[in-house]
């Protein structure tokens, strides 16, 4: 018996782990999302919003928070460097890594300094210089400038003589420098805040979702006396289980492979490289909490009995307005769940697989799904909005007509869970979508092995990469996209009205269903006009699905300089001072940072 | 009778037509409204998180007509009163620092809400203003019943209570607080910092000052 513990352990710990860390991702997103709900749906309407939470720390206790984790970072970087000795191509990409990132660093600490001084007035010596050098955007663009020229010389020097001493020079100070920019920088803030009583943390009002999900445990947990009791207490449990457990199906990021020596498997240490196609053999660790053949159905069987929490809180509620909640909820997701499904026929089709995880090698390989069903996307888009009950199809609340829906009777915690279940379903249905439609933690022209730029047959670039980098590049890129989807999900939320019932169930099964069907029927004739039509057709799908690559990498690189050009542009002011209340303050330097008075 | 029968009925509405909108193409498929919908709120999204994120937000006065938050954080930021407004009051002080006023009880006469109680008090035998005017040993404004009309400024004929000191009375949890003794009133200054007054004030013997005390008589 204990044989078979011990052999069943390593799949309990990482199912768990991995169960774990999906889990908390999904909370941890849904968590921020209701904040930024809150907040920033404020801002669009040009107010705050909720950013008032504040935990009050000692100085002494902020001080080591500041300095703590940059003191063990430099020490770390120090001890890691001094400990592993390179050489070759190593120590040149070690120079590469380290030197741009203490360059930057060292420009985001130096413009976050000369802001704080900018708004507050320089206090010693050290901030007389930085204002020397004139607005924070000038550090940034010198930063810029700074990651250009070594990304430059590093490439233009790379097999010269002069490039190995380069590599030693920038391998040696690149460390160095970034230990020193994480100690000064956290220094600086320490010495600042010295005099003061106590440090405020606020982390951009973000304690608020926190103190708002403390207090609804305290908070009575409201039966009404005629209900299901049962029913009652279970609805909300039914309803947040299913959110929390299908992104089961969906991978995190590539396989991991484990280097492998004399068969054995060595835990903690990645393989330096794997080759473009297959998968490593041995040693490999799918991020993805459940492999199973049927894929992308396990979500669609779970998320369907979202449906049941929600009918049976409406129901067990004892209540005529959660009853009415409860019976557009079922028939509301029953409908767009049909939409749902139809679309992905299509993708199904494409992809010729169930298996999200092989959807995403495909679209590596050939481009993003949303190039190739764009209809499918739209029409995924808004099923999936409908089915999460968020507006503008948020019917089964629907506050001005019937209270809160189907769970206007619950309180406290029991509401919080239907509440971030709602979230939950946010965050699970753009992590799909992304992994289906925006080639998940797969980029633009990143392999498994590196870099490759290729159009049709003519190689233009080609860089190799460490395996590790390229799992945690594809990593971060899966949860961009996961944020991005989730955001725009919430951009639609604080835009569009809600709909009248009847325009729902139109829009839903006259509108969406036909649309859905005849994608069906269009993509089934391209995907036989392409199988048969042979090898000069589909080579000329390969060169439109590398253009289309070629368009999102250039197209997310305009993103980045526009987004640079647009955080770096002031915007041009007109002060006023018609009234006495501004000609005073005007005198007192503006109402932007000045104390209370009274 | 007949101007008011032409006024009764429908009336001519005079102006230009404005056309309505038709439906186009763009507004029933509803793709491209909504399009454009996001991208207005996108548009105020990316400033507004821009400006907050990089502090650099409006000034929610001097700079209120432009677009963006335009919000005062109360307790941290705060508008500040116009020169006008009537505040809190406060009791203006003479050279030596005691308060100006004589404790006429013109201002407490005045006052609508009676908020003003006075106890005067007589100089000691001797002083030179004895006779010639009285001081208050109480002065006691209950600003939770003051209706801040400022009748007691302008019945004052020392300028000794004034209402010029641009703050508001904060918000204390019980009454007894919101009772203001003359010494907590003279403790304000008014907007430019100072206890005094512009107007000047002429001690007896000094040059100026008209000579008339209970010795001399009028």
């Amino acid at each position: 018996m204990p044989e078979v513990i011990l052999n069943a352990l390593p799949y309990v710990i990482k199912f768990g782990l991995l169960g774990f860390a999906v889990a908390m991702f999904a909370m941890n997103l849904a968590v921020v999302l209701t904040w930024v709900d809150r907040r920033q749906g404020s801002m669009i309407q040009d107010r705050v919003g909720p950013n008032r939470a504040v935990a009050w720390l000692p100085t002494p206790i902020a001080q080591g928070l500041a300095l703590g984790p940059a003191v063990l970072l430099a020490l770390g970087v120090l001890g890691y460097c001094f400990k592993h000795e390179v050489e070759g191509p190593a120590l040149e990409q070690r120079g590469i890594v380290f030197s741009q990132l203490a360059v930057l660093l060292l420009w985001m600490t130096g413009a976050v300094i000369s802001a704080k001084v900018k708004a507050r007035g320089p206090r010693n010596s050290f901030d007389l210089w930085i204002q020397t050098l004139g607005e924070p955007r000038f550090i940034f663009f010198g930063g810029l400038v700074a990651h250009v020229l070594l990304f430059f010389a590093s490439i233009g020097l790379r097999g010269t003589p002069a490039g190995v001493t380069f590599a030693k020079v920038t391998s040696g100070a690149g460390p160095a420098l970034f230990a020193l920019a994480a100690v000064f920088g956290a220094g600086y803030a320490a010495f600042v805040i010295r005099n003061e009583k106590r440090i405020g943390l606020r982390l951009a009002g973000l304690l608020h979702p926190a103190a708002d999900g403390l207090k609804t445990l305290f908070k009575e947990d409201f039966i009404p006396p005629n209900a299901d009791r049962f029913l009652f207490n279970l609805a909300p449990f039914i309803s947040f289980f299913p959110a929390l457990v299908v992104l089961a199906c969906v991978p995190f990021a590539d396989t991991l492979c484990f280097a492998t020596v004399d068969g054995k498997i060595q835990i903690g240490q990645l393989a330096a490289s794997v080759p473009r196609v297959g998968v490593c053999t041995e040693g490999a660790l799918k991020l993805q909490v459940l492999d199973f053949n049927i894929g992308i159905l396990y979500f669609f069987a779970v998320a369907g009995t979202g449906i049941v929490g929600a009918a049976l809180a409406g129901w067990a509620s004892d209540n005529k307005y959660s009853l009415l909640g409860g019976l557009r909820a079922a028939s509301q997701m029953v409908s767009y769940e049909v939409t749902m499904g139809l679309t992905l026929i299509g993708m199904i089709m494409v992809y010729g697989t169930l298996q999200v995880d092989k959807m995403i090698l495909w679209q590596q390989e050939n481009t993003w799904g949303i190039f190739a069903q764009p209809l499918a996307f739209v029409l995924f888009f808004a099923a999936a909005v409908a089915e999460s009950k968020r507006i503008p199809f948020d019917i089964p609340e629907g506050e001005s007509e019937i209270v809160a829906g189907y769970f206007t009777e619950y309180a406290g915690m029991k509401f919080a869970m239907f509440f971030f279940a709602e979230y939950i379903a946010v965050v699970t249905s753009a992590a799909l979508m992304a992994a289906v439609f925006l080639g998940g933690w797969s980029l633009p022209f990143v392999f498994r092995d590196g870099i490759h730029l290729t159009v049709g047959s003519t190689s233009v670039f080609d860089a190799a990469l460490p395996h590790g980098a390229i799992v945690a590049l594809g990593a971060v890129g899966f949860i961009l996209k996961t944020i991005v989807l989730c955001w725009l999900q919430l951009v639609i939320r604080w835009t569009l009205p809600r709909f009248r019932y009847d325009q729902l169930m139109r829009l839903g099964w006259r509108k969406l269903l036909p649309a859905s069907l005849a994608n069906i029927l269009f993509t089934g004739f391209v995907v036989m006009a392409i199988r048969t039509g042979g090898a000069a057709v589909e080579h000329g799908m390969g060169v439109l699905a590398n253009l289309c690559n070629l368009l999102l990498a250039l197209g997310g690189l305009g993103l980045l300089v526009w987004f640079a050009v647009f955080m770096c542009t002031p915007r041009k002011r007109k002060q006023l001072l018609a009234t006495t209340s501004a000609q005073y303050a005007a005198e007192v330097g503006g109402t932007r940072t000045l104390r209370m008075g009274a | 009778m007949t101007e008011t029968s032409k006024t009764l009925g429908p009336r001519k509405v005079s102006g230009v037509p404005i056309a309505r909108p038709g439906r186009t193409a763009g507004v029933q498929t509803y793709i491209p409204e909504i399009a454009k919908g996001l991208a207005i709120t996108m548009k105020h999204f990316f400033h507004n998180t821009k400006e907050m994120v990089l502090g650099q937000r409006n000034d929610p006065v001097l700079e209120a007509v432009e677009e963006g938050i335009n919000t005062i954080s109360y307790p941290e930021q705060r508008r500040p009163y116009p020169t006008r407004f009537r505040g809190l009051h406060r009791l203006t002080h003479r050279d030596d620092g005691s308060p100006r006023c004589v404790a006429c009880l013109c201002c407490s006469t005045a006052c609508p809400a009676q908020c003003i109680h006075i106890e005067a008090g007589e100089y000691p035998e001797g002083d030179p203003k004895r006779g010639y005017e009285r001081f208050p040993k109480r002065f006691v404004i209950d600003e939770l019943r003051c209706i801040f009309c400022g009748f007691c400024v302008e019945a004052c004929p020392c300028d000794a209570i004034r209402m010029d000191t641009g703050m508001h009375a904060a918000p204390y949890d019980s009454r007894d607080q919101f009772i203001f003794e003359r010494d907590l009133l003279m403790t304000f200054p008014g907007r430019d910092g100072s206890h005094a007054t512009a107007n000047p004030r002429h001690e007896p013997g000094e040059s100026g000052h008209p000579g008339i005390d209970r010795a001399h008589g009028h």
